[in-house]
């Protein structure tokens, strides 16, 4: 269970904790992938497409996430398609109410050798905004709060370079290639990781989406799991891995890794996950996006906090990026769940 | 009634008695491969096994032997697939596995395809497909596609990102009662939604079907949109597509 201490630390002070498994005065709020909502978007006039390119809108609907919501962390990278922009990747960036995508049916590479991390990575307009965004957000809410960045792994970078098929088809057809792919693929990873470090960033995510719905955990051992390992050395600030769907048959390796937390999903419950991970790695979620914080009300949202609490969970928050037209209020309920059910031990 | 020791194919035996757990499951797919011939199992194991170079090779011997297309694509192909479909929901395989086997399956529809084409057959039924607005992925609506055409299905595919007013205009002009809408992202999950409400605004609605997928969706996310079915895997999508489409035997 939790460790809890009496003195109130700062929302940054409880995340950092919390990534370390140490005590906390009260659970912290995260979600180390993206909070942004329409609502957010007209609230602070900072709409999608254009907070996703533009540094000052990215930090001030990031910073919604605390202003607003009162959670604990704040994330500018709403998506997962920054790096691959500037990587080469053909985009679609839509509109205020869809999410941007890489092209994935146009693949920019297929085989190793074509793969090159540009020499301007790290100033293409797509990447330098986040890197800027996260030095606003530090100059102003850097004492208080936790600012995460993120940065996309290379199994991702695979679906949005290669195309989702080609590149699983690669892995079972010629694994020696995929490492390959991979091994060059990860210099963007650590490049902008590094950078975003440089930028202010308190913590990164790294999304890398060896997902149960496509990959067996099989896969993430052979794979993913010794390179996420060397991520802890090669990104020096604690990693929140996030991966989608079922994985709690990879959970084991993953607490191997050394990274400091695991964003997971609903599809796994967090008492068999904590039971999985056992004290090695800091879980992050996992309340349901689509039929909970989208559809549902505030008793609803409420109750999978309260398991996560109950469970142990060190950080609570969405599973995963959350839809845009999730409802404010719903948000809102998650820090208030959390504040009763700390107020209810104590009395206890 | 057929068991299992009576299929002569080793893998296929294998296969069924490795991982068809369910035992209503498992007699059905033995009958399946009871009473069809060993060059039908050959192709279907290697259907399983993802060898589409040899399912290639096969298939076109199969047809230039003078075996009937159907036969060969129900016996040989589609006998392969329900394997496969098992083995995916039950995790025993995972997607990378069943692309592989889909590929082999394509490599076989590719010398039946035109048979069938030319013989003019009735389709069982018209379905259009699509991934929804604001998400790319289509691996799942590819099998769905492909699973659906082997069963006899015409399948108009919208491809990815599909608007709710392309849908919409597709059911119109192809006169298409049944609809197959995937996601793959919680984030686009809520367009399947706004799609059947679209169809409700149109006042379209009661004259289609609308059945739904993808990774992240579940039988109750589909029954509070108002979708008529939800199916977890391109298997389901077919027996839900014949039970709509009022096909099912």
């Amino acid at each position: 269970m939790i460790q809890q201490i009496p003195e109130p630390m700062t929302s940054r002070q409880r995340v950092l904790a919390a990534l370390s498994r140490q005590p906390v005065d009260r659970t912290p709020i995260c979600n180390p992938t993206s909070v942004a909502t329409v609502e957010l978007m007209d609230l602070v006039d900072a709409p999608f497409p254009e907070s996703n390119r533009n540094a000052e809108k990215m930090a001030r609907l990031a910073a919604t996430s605390y202003t607003e919501l009162g959670f604990d962390t704040i994330m500018p990278v709403f998506t997962i398609i920054q790096e691959s922009s500037a990587l080469g990747c053909k985009m679609q960036w839509e509109g205020k109410d869809n999410w941007p995508t890489v092209k994935m049916n146009e693949p920019i590479w297929a085989e190793p050798e074509d793969i090159s991390i540009p020499s301007d990575f790290l100033t293409h307009p797509d990447t330098q905004c986040v890197l800027d965004a996260i030095g606003i957000l530090k100059k102003e809410f850097g004492d208080e709060v936790a600012i995460i960045g993120k940065t996309m792994g290379p199994w991702s970078l695979g679906y949005h370079c290669f195309g989702v098929e080609k590149f699983l088809l690669m892995s079972l057809d010629d694994p020696d290639k995929t490492r390959r792919c991979l091994e060059k693929m990860k210099q963007a990873t650590i490049e902008f990781g590094r950078a975003q470090i440089e930028a202010g960033a308190d913590a990164i995510t790294l999304p890398d989406h060896a997902t149960g719905d496509l990959v067996s955990g099989e896969y993430y051992d052979r794979f993913l799991k010794e390179m996420h390992t060397q991520f802890v050395e090669d990104i020096p600030i604690p990693i929140i891995l996030h991966i989608c769907g079922r994985t709690v048959d990879r959970m084991d390796y993953i607490a191997q890794t050394g990274m400091a937390a695991f964003h997971y999903d609903s599809r796994n419950k967090p008492v068999e996950s904590m039971e999985t991970v056992t004290q090695r790695i800091s879980l992050v979620g996992n309340i349901n996006n689509p039929e909970t914080l989208y559809a549902k009300g505030p008793e609803e949202v409420a109750a999978e906090v309260f398991e996560n609490l109950d469970a142990g969970v060190q950080l609570v928050g969405p599973e995963c990026a959350i839809p845009l037209q999730t409802p404010i209020e719903n948000l809102k309920v998650i820090p208030e769940a959390v504040r009763r059910w700390h107020a209810n031990r104590s009395e206890n | 009634m057929a068991e299992l020791k009576d299929i002569q194919n080793e893998v296929i035996r294998q296969e069924i008695g490795e991982f068809i757990e369910r035992e209503d499951e498992r007699q059905k797919i033995v009958g399946l491969y009871a009473n069809t011939s060993s060059a039908m199992h050959d192709i279907a194991a290697n259907i399983i096994l993802g060898e589409h170079l040899k399912v290639d090779e096969l298939t076109r011997q199969a047809i230039e032997g003078g075996s009937d297309a159907l036969e060969v694509m129900d016996d040989g192909l589609i006998a392969g697939m329900a394997i496969v479909g098992i083995k995916f929901r039950e995790n025993f395989i995972f997607v990378p596995e069943v692309l592989a086997c889909a590929r082999a399956m394509k490599a076989g529809m590719k010398h039946i395809d035109p048979i069938l084409s030319a013989s003019g057959i009735e389709p069982v039924g018209k379905v259009i497909m699509g991934t929804v607005k604001g998400d790319l992925h289509d691996i799942g609506k590819n099998l769905c596609v492909m699973m659906l055409r082997g069963a006899g299905f015409e399948v108009l595919d919208l491809g990815v990102d599909t608007s709710p007013d392309d849908f919409i205009e597709a059911v119109e002009e192809h006169s298409a009662n049944l609809v197959g809408m995937s996601a793959l992202l919680t984030t686009t999950m809520p367009n399947m939604g706004k799609t059947i409400e679209a169809f409700i605004d149109a006042d379209l609605r009661d004259d289609i079907k609308i059945m739904v997928g993808g990774a992240p969706v579940t039988r109750e996310f589909a029954d509070d949109m108002g979708a008529d079915a939800y199916g977890a895997n391109a298997v389901e999508c077919v027996d839900i597509a014949k039970q709509l489409s009022g096909a099912a035997k």
